[in-house]
């Protein structure tokens, strides 16, 4: 396709700046996430909570296992807000974007793919049972979420036409792809709760396994694995915004406002959800994700593909 | 000319990542090699304007790379990757082999000519395509999936081990079915 | 330096207390939670996760060696609180957060840690199988001058596994010293992938035919807060943190409020979490089929009668005997639950780690006893 988009790409050059946004999300989730966690306890306080672990884990000092597999567990750790940040760059904030690519929809999927290596990566490295469990849950786990998330793209880019992110917030014009594509849109929400151990998707970083996969972390690794978590959610909240939420159409305010407002809401609802819900157990998942989800996302592509047809 | 020197760099990676995929003495940094060297075969592909083929190469592989790991704790005897073992058998055999296809694939595309063009490639390529398989092959592509879906589960049935006599009950009758590992929605 | 101390109170201001129950101690240890949680403070999951290892009650021998095998993991900078009274535990509490702000008295503990040559340095002898070891060669990354035993830790042998596949078989041992876990008990696991194929269970520093000290927790009201206590680690276990807070708090209020002034708050509460349970369709969803004991099984097995049924019946179970507890409405006879640790592996086995602690939470021990005292509580 050779026709401008409606996105401007304004290069790499002001990666730094996503980055501070996402970094903006990712303070507002983790202090909702204080604010809540000390209210249910009966506590004050709570939304200096991002600030004081992160000073926390900075304090404190770097581990290591016997036999650990140094270079991948490292990788694993930080790989995390490496894919987060990739995710971000495709992402149009109002009429800007750092990559204007043609097949941006392709190009989130393919970044959370890498959440399966790198989580697993985690588990692996560290040489321990209780760690390498919980990299075998979340793989469990993803079998079940990932194939209904992929097939939960495919749906805005049907009535859009077009895997460009810019292109398919523009597709949007008076009705939002939320309200007549909901299962598609429940199955991505839910894959990004998934991607990102969040909420009910969490037995891979589980209490009762000592913490899972980050059992054997500490210090800055584990800032970094938490920072990569938080910032998986809050791309994936961002990421939702053009795909299914209208991009920054809206009254009165800026496009790049509606934005980010959007997705705070939507990074709102993920945090408020995590405490409600009890996890679900990976292998009881994997069979809702395959007979129920599945068939219930593809029911919905073909609705979304004859209604497209019908529309042009 | 960034762009060549960049090629032609993850190039380097692509073949240096696989040929680590035999040199490490550990299966996971084994499998992770060769995700490595899928990775940067897929950015290569990027920059030969084949933007989808590149980010869903480097989304499967990634992927599979994930699988595999699975499979080798399921299938692997020994202690997969702590043990320093080797990654190669059969050596000269392997290398002969290797050696061979390389010399034939490299004579094939060093003196056999590049085909002349007919025609030039429509303006729009992609729906061009999609018409080309879509119109008089359309009964072709409808039939093919599921025939390939219905061979993939006739195949693990077949060697399941387990069957439904044995899940049901000799009168298939039994309700909840006996499974070592029940699933989430109780069929 | 300025910026130092201002990260270092800040960082104290979040402190992760890794808190361990000596069998027992369960009172202390709930004191302990209550304070830790009043600061805003958060439970550690495991020793890379704490700052603060905090020991409720006085080790014996065999949970102490542990404790010092758990001492060794706790990244710096670590502060070691043993509580033995629940008069002072604030002031303790405070201590310890002074204790971390030091840091001078950090960087001192840093250096004066063993190596880990050391401290692998005790087990090598008896894995060994050739005498040509060469022990200077152990170092973290094992670069492999080890024939059988990377890092000098033996490699797991394969054996068969419910499927008929060859899969390793890997030893470990569950606790003592592990969150939501009973006080003292060591399950040691034949693990294959996740499943346990073979368990052994024993409680450390209970020497053989030990009669359990006799109730101090007879009262209904202690028993009912036991009962909370093992209702909330039952749903921090099943993953719904909201649920297992109020558990908690519930809990401390019947502790800590007199029966009197405390009594209709606290049944409220319990009855309000008690629907919310209920509702949970997803709740019952996960622990449905988990762990399910028939009639016959519970015979054979010496378990008590009210664990029959699977994990969720349990848990709703769990709620009513609480209930009536706490309203006193059947006096005198509060009924906690004793069991031996050697009726666990038989529930255990088969089962994947994250269905056998649900199960073992969903048992509702109050304490695991020898198997001597085990006859008296012949239920029916």
């Amino acid at each position: 396709m050779a026709e401008t988009t409606a996105v401007t790409s304004v290069g790499p050059a002001w990666a730094l700046a996503a980055a501070a946004t996402l970094g903006a999300l990712v303070i507002l989730a983790a202090a909702f996430q204080g604010l809540l966690t000390a209210r249910s306890q009966g506590a004050t306080g709570g939304i200096t909570r991002p600030f004081g672990e992160a000073a926390r884990l900075m304090r404190q000092r770097r581990r290591t296992t016997v036999s650990a597999d140094g270079l991948l567990w490292r990788i694993g750790s930080s790989g995390l807000l490496v894919a987060a940040l990739l995710m971000v760059a495709v992402v149009p904030l109002g009429e800007w974007t750092i990559f204007d690519l043609d097949v941006g929809v392709m190009w989130f999927n393919a970044m959370d793919v890498l959440v399966w290596a790198l989580i697993w990566l985690t588990g692996w490295g560290a040489n321990s049972a209780h760690s390498l469990i919980g990299g075998y849950r979340f793989l469990a786990h993803g079998l079940g979420y990932e194939l209904p998330l992929m097939f939960a793209l495919v749906a805005p880019a049907i009535a859009a036409s077009s895997l460009n992110v810019g292109d398919v917030a523009a597709a949007q014009e008076g009705l939002w792809f939320a309200v007549w594509m909901p299962v598609a849109f429940l199955a991505y929400c839910l894959g990004v709760v998934a991607f990102s151990v969040w909420g009910p998707f969490e037995p891979a970083i589980g209490s009762d396994l000592g913490g899972g996969v980050r059992a054997e972390l500490s210090g800055v690794d584990r800032l970094v694995f938490e920072l990569g978590r938080y910032a998986l959610l809050a791309a994936g909240a961002a990421f939702a915004v053009p795909m299914f939420l209208g991009g920054g159409s809206g009254p009165l305010l800026a496009g790049w406002v509606w934005v980010l407002i959007k997705a705070a809401v939507l990074l709102g609802v993920f945090v408020w959800g995590r405490r409600r819900l009890p996890a679900f157990r990976p292998d009881k998942f994997l069979e809702v994700g395959w007979l129920v989800l599945l068939p219930a996302v593809l029911l919905q592509d073909l609705i979304v593909a004859v209604v497209s047809v019908w529309r042009t | 000319m960034i762009a060549d020197i960049a090629f032609w760099a993850i190039g380097a990676v692509a073949v240096l990542a696989g040929a680590a995929v035999f040199y490490v003495d550990s299966m996971a940094r084994a499998t992770y090699a060769l995700a490595v060297s899928f990775i940067a075969v897929g950015f290569q592909l990027l920059f030969l304007q084949q933007n989808y083929v590149g980010v869903v190469t480097v989304l499967m592989m990634v992927m599979e790379m994930a699988i595999m790991a699975v499979y080798m704790v399921m299938f692997m005897g020994m202690n997969p990757a702590l043990m320093p073992m080797s990654m190669v058998h059969d050596n000269k055999k392997s290398l002969a082999v290797a050696i061979g296809t390389f010399a034939f694939l490299a004579a094939g595309v060093l003196l056999i000519d590049w085909p002349a063009r007919r025609g030039a490639p429509p303006a729009d390529v992609t729906s061009a395509l999609g018409e080309a398989l879509m119109g008089p092959k359309m009964l072709v592509m409808a039939v093919i999936s599921p025939v390939m879906v219905a061979t993939i589960v006739a195949g693990v049935v077949l060697a399941a081990h387990r069957t439904r006599y044995d899940r049901f009950g000799d009168d298939l009758k039994r309700r909840p079915a006996e499974d070592p590992q029940p699933g989430g929605i109780g069929r | 330096m300025g910026v130092g101390d201002a990260i270092a109170r800040l960082a104290a201001s979040h402190v992760h207390v890794l808190v361990v129950e000596v069998p027992h101690h369960w009172r202390l240890r709930t004191e302990v939670e209550r304070h830790v949680l009043a600061r805003n403070w958060v439970l550690a999951t495991s020793p890379a996760d704490a700052d603060v290892m905090a020991v409720c009650g006085e080790p014996g021998k065999q949970l102490s060696e542990a404790l010092a095998m758990v001492w060794h993991q706790l990244p710096g900078p670590r502060v070691r609180l043993d509580v033995r009274t629940d008069d002072d535990i604030s002031s303790r509490l405070d201590q310890a957060h002074a204790a971390l702000l030091d840091s001078g008295l950090h960087r001192q503990d840093a250096r004066n840690r063993p190596a880990a040559a050391d401290l692998l340095g005790g087990q090598d002898h008896d894995s060994m199988d050739h005498d040509s070891m060469d022990h200077d060669s152990m170092d973290h990354d094992g670069h492999g001058s080890m024939e059988m035993s990377p890092g000098g830790i033996p490699l797991a042998e394969g054996g068969e596994d419910r499927d008929g596949l060859e899969m390793d078989v890997l030893h470990l041992p569950l606790g003592p010293i592990l969150a939501h876990w009973p006080a003292g008990l060591v399950l040691r696991c034949a693990l294959q992938g996740d499943v346990i194929v073979e368990a052994k269970a024993e409680v450390l520093d209970q020497p053989g035919g030990h009669q359990p000290t006799k109730h101090q927790d007879a009262e209904p009201a202690l028993v009912a807060a036991r009962r909370c206590d093992n209702i909330a680690t039952l749903l921090a276990l099943a993953g719904w943190d909201d649920a297992a807070a109020q558990a908690r708090i519930i809990r401390d209020e019947v502790l800590t409020l007199p029966p009197t002034a405390g009594g209709s708050s606290s049944v409220e509460g319990l009855a309000k979490l008690h629907r919310k349970v209920r509702r949970s369709r997803l709740l019952r969803w996960s622990l449905r089929g988990v762990g399910s004991f028939g009639s016959d099984q519970i015979e054979h097995q010496g378990l008590p009668a009210e664990a029959a049924g699977d994990t969720y019946d349990r848990l709703l179970r769990m709620f009513e005997r609480a209930h009536r507890d706490l309203s006193g409405d059947q006096p005198g006879h509060p009924d906690p639950v004793l069991l031996s640790p050697s009726r666990l592996p038989t529930l255990v086995t088969g089962l994947d780690l994250a269905t056998a602690r649900l199960v073992i939470a969903s048992l509702d021990l109050h304490e695991l006893t020898s198997e001597h005292a085990n006859h008296e509580m012949a239920h029916g």
